[in-house]
C-alpha cells in the first residue's frame, strides 16, 4: 500500500498552505507503513472526526469513517470500539472540540484506557468560525468575540493529558512531518489511550505561531525517558501555550506506560457484535417470571 | 374477588420488596395483580408505598381505597387510615413490634410479619409462604421464615383463597428489558435517571448470561454519541434516560436522523418541566419525543400502555430502527415502568431478531445509496468496502456536499422512507379500540390500565389507545373520532399533546379532555368521578 492509496478524490478545502496538509500526509504515510509491516488492517480501520477545520480530514482520507458533532469524537470513537472491539479507531478532534465543547469526554477517555488514538489539531482558534479564542488560546489574543483580549491563561493540553492518566501522551509539529509520522505509528500502536497533541499553527488567525514554533520547537531526544512520569511531567510544563517571551517547546513523546485498557475488562468485548449469531431463547429470557 | 391492599413505611423499610412478594404469591395462586408504587426522591425516611390490587379477573390499575393496610411504620396508618375500606384491617407495629423482640431480629422482619398476617387471612398454606422466602431471600431465610410463621400464628383464616391457574407477574421496565433482549440487543447504555435507571439495572444484572454488554458514559451526550458509534460499528444499541437526559441527547438525535444509524432511545417520563417530580409521572413529554431534534428527518415514536406492550413495542422498536435505519423513541413513564402488571402468559412478537446488515457488501459499496424505500442496505467497517457516517449532508458515499442539488436528493431520500414506514406500521396494531359505546375515550402510554378497568362501569363508551405517535395513524385516529358522539381526550398532562397532535394531523379539535398533572397516575375511580362531571 502507498500512502496515495489512502487518499480521496475530494476537493480539498484547507487554505493553500495550511499546516492540516501535513498532519493528512503523516497519517497516510503512517497508516501505509502500519499496514506494509503488518501491524494495522486499512479495511479494519475506522476514524472519527469532529467539526471545525480538522474534522474535514474525514473527507480526505480513504478510510472507514465517522464525521460526527462538534465535541464528541471521543465519544463517538469510545461506541466504534465498544460496537466492533478488532477496529483501530483513531480520532480527530480540534482543540476547541475537544477542550472547550467536549472537555468532558477527554477526562474520561483518559481514565477509561480503552484502545483508541486521539490525535488533536492544535491551532489556539476556532479557525472555521473565522478566529474566536479557545480553551488553547494564549491570554491576550484579541479577535472578533474578545475585543478587550482574551483573559485567561489557556488549558495545557499535554499536561492534562498526563494528569488524567493517558497511557500514551506526546506532541507533534504538523510542520515536521516525518517526525510527527513515527508518532503517529507508536501512538496507534500503542495499546490503550494514545493522546497525541499536534501543533497545527493557523496560517490566517493565529498567525504568529508559525515563526515562533519554527524558531523554539525541539524534538524530545534519548535523554529523555518516556517510562518516567515526573520527566514528562516537567517537559510537559516547559511550555505553557504562551507567546510571551521565547520557550522551548518540546515535541516528542513525553510519556508511556501501560494499564489494562477498558476493553480488556469486559468479557463480553470478543468480537465484533455484528458477528454474533443471536438466537434469543424466550423460555430462558422469561424463566424468572414463572 | 377484588382487594386493595396498601402497604408503606420509610424509605429502605422494606415495602416495594414486601408487595412485590405478597404480589408474586397471588400471582402464582393464580389472581391478577396490579402494583402500583409511589416514593419520594430520596434515599432514607420520608414515606414510601405500595399499592396491590388483587383480583380474580384481569386487573390493570390501582384505587385509593384499601381493604388492608400494612404498616412499617405510624406515618402509613395516619396518612391511609381515612381511606379504609369499611370492614378494612390494619397490621401494624402493635402486631409486629412484639414479636420482633422475641426474636431479637432487625426491624426489616416487620415485613415478614405482616406478609405472614395477611396470608393467614386468606387461609394460604404457610409451605407456600416459606417457598416464596426461599426464592426470593435465598437459604438464609430462616429468620425470614421464623417471622412469617410468628405473623401466621397471630392471625386468623378468615377467607379461603381457591388456587387458580398461575399467572406472570412482570413491570413495564421488565417488558422492556425482556423485549430488547429478545428483539437482540448488544449494547445499551444510560446515564442514571429515574424513572429509567431501573431498565439499566435490569439489564446490567443479566448482561454476562445474554452476552450483551451494559456501560454507563459520562453523562447523556456520551451515552447517546457512544451509542452511534457502536451502531455505525454494527451494533443492535439502545439507550436509556428521562426527559432531561433526552434534552441532553437532542443534538445526537437529529445526527441519527442524518448519518441514518438505528438507535433505540428508552425514554421514561416523570413530572417536568426541567428537574420536575423525579419520582413521580407524567405524559407531558409527547410532543418533545414527536419533535425532538434540529431538522427535519423520519423517527417513530411509540408508547406502550402496559408490561405485555413493553416486550412487544420493545420489539418492534429494534425492527423498526434497524430495517429503516432510523432512531425510534419508546416513550414510556414512571407509571408503566415501575408498575408490576399480571399476565396469563408472556408474549412476543413475532417480528424477527435479525440484523439489517448485508452479508457480502459490494466493493463500490454507497453507504446512503438511494433506493426506491430510501433505505440504504447497511454494511459495517470491517467487512471490506468503505462505510461512511455523516454529520454534514452527504452525497450516497457519504462524501461532505453543499451543492443544492444534492441537498434536496439526499434529503428526499431519506423521507422517501416515510411512506413505507407508515404502512409497515399500520400492520402493528397502531391504535387499540377496546369496549363498546357511542363516545370515546382517547389516550396513549399508560393511562390504559386505569380506563380499561373504569370502561366496564362507563355507559357508551368505547376507549381509544393510540401507541404510534410518529407516523401517526391518522386514517385509523380520524375513523374512530368521526364516527363517536362524545371524544374526550385523557392524560397525565397539564394541557393535552395528545389532542394538539390530533389536530395537527387530521384537523379535529378535541375540546373535552381530562387532565391530570399532580405527579400521579389516573385511578379508575378519579376518571369516573371526572366523566360525571
Amino acid at each position: 500500500m502507498e500512502s496515495k492509496d489512502l487518499g480521496t478524490t475530494q476537493i480539498n478545502t484547507w487554505c493553500p498552505g495550511c499546516p492540516n496538509f501535513g498532519i493528512l500526509n503523516s497519517v497516510k504515510e503512517a497508516i501505509a507503513e502500519l499496514v506494509n509491516e503488518g501491524k494495522v488492517s486499512a479495511k479494519d480501520t475506522a476514524l472519527v472526526a469532529g467539526i471545525g477545520c480538522h474534522g474535514k480530514i474525514y473527507d480526505y482520507l480513504n478510510l472507514n469513517g465517522f464525521n460526527g458533532l462538534h465535541g464528541r469524537v471521543l465519544p463517538v470513537c469510545f461506541g466504534t470500539k465498544l460496537g466492533n472491539p478488532d477496529l483501530t479507531v483513531i480520532g480527530f478532534g480540534g482543540d476547541g472540540d475537544t477542550f472547550d465543547e467536549g472537555v468532558s469526554h477527554f477526562v474520561h477517555a483518559c481514565r477509561y484506557n480503552m484502545d483508541i488514538t486521539m490525535m488533536v489539531h492544535i491551532n489556539q482558534v476556532f479557525a472555521l468560525t473565522t478566529g474566536q479564542a479557545n480553551a488553547i488560546t494564549e491570554k491576550g489574543f484579541i479577535d472578533g468575540s474578545t475585543p478587550l483580549g482574551q483573559g485567561e491563561k489557556p488549558i495545557n493540553s499535554v499536561l492534562l493529558a498526563l494528569e488524567l492518566g493517558a497511557t500514551f501522551v506526546a506532541r507533534g509539529y504538523a510542520l515536521q512531518a516525518p517526525h510527527l509520522k513515527e508518532i503517529m505509528k507508536k501512538a496507534i500502536l500503542h495499546k490503550g489511550f494514545s493522546y497525541i497533541d499536534i501543533l497545527q499553527p493557523c496560517i490566517v488567525y493565529h498567525k504568529h505561531s508559525v515563526p515562533y514554533l519554527s524558531k523554539n520547537a525541539y524534538k524530545l531526544d534519548e535523554t529523555h525517558d518516556i517510562s518516567n512520569f515526573n520527566q514528562a511531567i516537567e517537559k510537559a510544563r516547559e511550555w505553557d501555550y504562551s507567546y510571551e517571551k521565547d520557550t522551548k517547546v518540546p515535541i516528542g513523546i513525553f510519556y508511556e506506560t501501560q494499564r489494562p485498557t477498558f476493553e480488556s475488562q469486559w468479557p463480553q468485548l470478543k468480537q465484533p457484535w455484528h458477528t454474533v449469531d443471536r438466537k434469543p431463547n424466550w423460555d430462558s429470557i422469561t424463566r424468572e417470571f414463572k | 374477588m377484588e382487594k386493595t391492599i396498601l402497604i408503606g413505611g420509610e424509605a429502605g423499610m422494606g415495602s416495594a420488596v414486601t408487595s412485590h412478594f405478597i404480589g408474586k404469591i397471588f400471582t402464582e395462586w393464580g389472581y391478577y395483580v396490579f402494583n402500583y408504587r409511589d416514593y419520594p426522591s430520596l434515599i432514607r425516611g420520608g414515606h414510601n408505598f405500595n399499592i396491590l390490587k388483587i383480583s380474580d379477573k384481569p386487573v390493570y390499575s390501582h384505587e385509593l381505597k384499601y381493604d388492608f393496610i400494612l404498616a412499617l411504620d405510624q406515618k402509613t396508618i395516619d396518612t391511609h387510615k381515612k381511606d379504609l375500606n369499611k370492614g378494612g384491617l390494619i397490621f401494624g407495629n402493635k402486631d409486629t413490634e412484639p414479636i420482633i423482640q422475641k426474636l431479637q431480629g432487625p426491624k426489616i422482619l416487620a415485613n415478614n410479619v405482616l406478609i405472614g398476617l395477611l396470608f393467614k387471612h386468606f387461609g394460604v398454606d404457610l409451605n407456600i409462604l416459606f417457598a416464596a422466602a426461599e426464592k426470593t431471600f435465598g437459604k438464609n431465610a430462616d429468620m425470614v421464615k421464623k417471622s412469617i410463621q410468628e405473623g401466621y400464628q397471630l392471625g386468623s383464616e378468615k377467607e379461603k383463597l381457591k388456587k387458580l391457574t398461575a399467572k406472570r407477574f412482570i413491570s413495564g421496565t421488565e417488558g422492556m428489558g425482556i423485549g430488547a433482549i429478545a428483539a437482540g440487543l448488544d449494547i445499551y447504555l444510560a446515564y442514571p435517571m429515574t424513572p429509567a435507571t431501573p431498565l439499566l439495572h435490569f439489564l446490567a444484572k443479566r448482561q454476562i448470561e445474554n452476552n450483551i454488554l451494559v456501560f454507563q458514559p459520562e453523562n447523556e451526550i456520551a451515552v447517546i454519541n457512544a451509542a452511534l458509534g457502536a451502531s455505525f460499528a454494527g451494533a443492535k444499541t439502545m439507550i436509556g434516560t428521562s426527559g432531561g437526559g433526552f434534552a441532553l441527547m437532542t443534538e445526537a438525535f437529529s445526527l441519527a436522523g442524518m448519518a441514518e444509524l438505528p438507535l433505540v432511545v428508552y425514554s421514561s417520563q416523570r413530572g417536568a418541566p426541567s428537574t420536575g417530580l423525579a419520582t413521580h409521572t407524567a405524559q407531558g413529554d409527547l410532543k418533545f419525543a414527536i419533535n425532538a431534534g434540529h431538522g427535519e428527518f423520519p423517527r417513530v415514536v411509540l408508547t406502550p400502555g402496559d408490561a405485555q406492550e413493553a416486550i412487544t413495542r420493545t420489539q418492534e422498536a429494534f425492527y423498526l430502527a434497524g430495517k429503516y435505519r432510523i432512531p425510534v423513541i419508546l416513550l414510556s413513564d414512571k407509571h408503566l415502568a415501575e408498575s408490576d402488571y399480571t399476565l396469563d402468559e408472556i408474549k412476543k412478537s413475532p417480528l424477527p431478531a435479525g440484523r439489517f446488515i448485508l452479508e457480502n457488501p459490494p466493493e463500490d459499496y454507497k453507504s446512503y445509496k438511494i433506493t426506491v424505500n430510501g433505505v440504504s442496505p447497511a454494511a459495517v467497517p470491517g467487512q471490506g468496502p468503505i462505510v461512511r457516517a455523516n454529520s454534514y449532508e452527504h452525497d450516497e458515499y457519504g462524501h461532505t456536499i453543499e451543492d443544492a442539488a444534492t441537498t434536496i436528493k439526499m434529503q428526499d431520500k431519506r423521507f422517501k422512507k416515510s411512506a413505507y414506514l407508515k404502512k409497515e406500521i399500520s400492520k402493528l396494531n397502531p391504535v387499540s379500540v377496546y369496549g363498546k359505546g357511542s363516545n370515546l375515550l382517547v389516550s396513549h402510554g399508560s393511562t390504559k390500565g386505569a380506563i380499561l378497568d373504569a370502561l366496564p362501569q362507563l355507559k357508551n363508551f368505547r376507549f381509544l389507545q393510540v401507541s404510534y405517535l410518529e407516523p401517526f395513524p391518522s386514517e385509523a385516529v380520524a375513523k374512530e373520532i368521526k364516527k363517536s358522539k362524545k371524544v374526550i381526550l385523557v392524560e397525565n398532562s397539564a394541557t393535552g399533546a395528545l389532542a394538539d397532535v390530533i389536530k395537527e394531523k387530521i384537523g379535529i379539535e378535541i375540546k373535552n379532555k381530562i387532565l391530570k398533572y399532580d405527579g400521579r397516575p389516573f385511578t379508575p375511580a378519579y376518571l369516573i368521578k371526572e366523566l360525571k362531571k
